[in-house]
């Protein structure tokens, strides 16, 4: 992660995984960045992302998304994958932070 | 008295499409790691697999034909069986996949390019309320406030 705080970019992850669940996968990846919970679905709906039943059990979880946002809170770039398998690439994102100015 | 053993049919060939078809089974199945590297044009990745898949199961087929309408010159039936079963099974599994993970809803309500991202507030890994406007604003690591936040929405369940 050293590539996006030189590009000036805070990583933030967002999940319905709880504090807990995310505080441990933080830790076993050696993450540094933000992490937070939403394990009442609250803002993935309010950003219109909500996968419903995607979970095991049948939870509803986020569908993959990232955007980039500036600093007036407007989104600069997105990347809405069509298959999970596929996600975006950190390349990607520097590129279109660097574009940000 | 004894009888001879017969003469191997001069004609006689090994079946090479079945081994083709194993071959291709093993890169087919090698291929599933090229998900966890991220290179370009990664979204063709799972088409790219089921082709892979697609492939030994045709030549498997065409290779069980020749041992049933050839039997005196092409060997390995129940080789082919079992290829083409295991082909068979792993292709089935390939389709799944392909469905499963392309199972999404979409996303053409979420914030696009151009709109203001809706603010929030939600808890850190260690409880602490974090709202977005003061993501945008509070210095990083190098003591400057970001030039962007990158909002990563996933799955969970780690």
């Amino acid at each position: 992660m050293p590539e996006f705080q030189a590009a000036g970019v805070r990583p933030v992850a967002i999940s319905v995984d709880s504090t807990q669940t995310s505080a441990n996968l933080r830790r076993d990846a050696g993450y540094s960045f933000t992490f937070l919970s939403d394990p009442a679905t609250e803002v993935i709906r309010r950003y219109h992302l909500l996968h419903p039943a995607g979970g095991p059990d049948k939870h509803d979880i986020a569908r993959p998304a990232e955007f980039l946002v500036d600093p007036h809170g407007v989104v600069r770039w997105v990347n809405f994958t069509e298959d999970i398998r596929v996600r975006a690439r950190a390349g990607e994102m520097l590129a279109a932070a660097q574009k940000i100015q | 008295m004894s009888t001879p053993t017969p003469a191997p049919d001069p004609r006689l060939r090994s079946n090479k499409l079945l081994w083709i078809a194993g071959a291709l089974i093993v890169v087919a199945v090698l291929s599933n790691a090229l998900f966890f590297v991220k290179v370009p044009g990664q979204h063709l990745l799972p088409w790219l697999n089921l082709v892979l898949f697609a492939l030994p199961l045709v030549l498997v087929i065409a290779g069980l034909r020749r041992t049933i309408a050839e039997p005196r010159i092409y060997r390995g039936r129940t080789a082919s069986w079992l290829l083409a079963g295991l082909s068979g099974v792993l292709f089935a599994f390939s389709v799944f996949a392909l469905y499963v993970s392309r199972n999404i809803p979409d996303a053409s309500s979420a914030p696009q390019v151009g709109q203001t991202a809706p603010d929030f507030t939600l808890p850190d890994t260690a409880g602490k309320p974090v709202a977005l406007h003061d993501l945008l604003l509070l210095p990083i690591a190098n003591g400057a406030p970001p030039k962007a936040v990158l909002l990563v929405f996933y799955r969970g369940y780690w």
